[in-house]
């Protein structure tokens, strides 16, 4: 996806970032415009192993916030809709309970694009 | 109110607080707040930009519409705030103001949703009310600039308008 993107002040990946939706896009926008560190996708959590030992189920959260040490989901599906990404993150703390992760909802990110004119991609 | 501007007066007595507003949606609460706190304290605001329209290729940053009018060297500042959130606002101005090397910075917020935070660690020192992931508007809170001025809070539906 061909998503055009501004030059960040923050971001501190290595290598630029290829969103996966105009969403995740937005989000970045907010984080670089109040200066807060972020990272794309930068750790895959392995969920669960088959019998062989080899990964079943993985999840790559969107965000990373360094300062935080905090993972942030995007997800722009309807609330009701998120049962699997809820169950994704379910497992992911069952499994990792050290990690911090917050899921960021479509309305979430609506509130966020409200508050500072953002123009959102229905 | 009495009860924050009573609570906040006993911690700052005889410190001459400056209290600084986020313009726009805390000035009622902050005026009410002010002739709630029965010391000497001072007032000032600051104004900062909203997104704006981004140019592509180019960026665009939180930046200070107005800033303080007053010096904050070795005074204790008490941001007040409409509403936190995830912290991002709060955070940006505490770390702004550290700068100027104030003597202590902490906030007091009319509404907190603290499941909401992306940012921890933030000095909210005296909440008003923690509430739920809805929409308010009046006393201060708008929507696209309006019901500012309604006397008192009002939860907002989207499918109906706050007559």
């Amino acid at each position: 996806m061909g998503l055009d993107t501004p030059v960040f002040q923050v971001y501190r990946g290595t290598e630029p970032p290829r969103f996966a939706s105009q969403a995740e896009l937005e989000c970045a926008k907010v984080l670089d415009y109040y200066g807060v560190p972020w990272l794309y996708e930068p750790t895959t959590f392995v969920l669960e192993e088959d019998g062989d030992g080899r990964v079943a189920e993985a999840f790559s959260p969107d965000f990373y916030l360094p300062d935080q040490d905090l993972y942030v989901e995007i997800t722009v599906m309807k609330q009701s809709l998120v049962t699997r990404k809820n169950r994704k993150l379910r497992k992911l703390r069952e499994r990792y309970p050290e990690v911090k992760i917050k899921l960021f909802y479509k309305r979430d990110l609506e509130r966020l694009a409200q508050h500072f004119h953002l123009d959102l991609a229905s | 109110m009495r009860e924050l501007g009573a609570e906040i007066a006993r911690d700052y007595a005889g410190r001459e607080p400056i209290l600084v507003g986020s313009l726009k949606a805390s000035f009622v609460f902050l005026a009410d707040l002010s002739r709630a706190m029965p010391i000497p304290h001072a007032l000032d605001f600051v104004e900062l930009a909203g997104y704006g329209s981004a140019q592509m290729g180019g960026h665009e940053q939180i930046r200070v519409l107005k800033d303080l009018d007053a010096d904050i060297l070795d005074r204790d500042v008490l941001v007040v705030e409409d509403v936190i959130d995830t912290g991002l606002t709060l955070n940006y101005l505490v770390r702004t103001f550290e700068l100027r090397r104030p003597r202590s910075i902490a906030a007091v917020t009319l509404l907190d949703r603290p499941y909401r935070r992306l940012v921890d660690d933030l000095p909210v020192r005296y909440v008003g009310f923690v509430v739920p992931d809805e929409l308010f508007v009046g006393y201060g809170f708008d929507l696209d600039e309006r019901w500012r001025q309604l006397p008192d809070l009002r939860l907002l539906r989207l499918d109906a308008r706050a007559d």
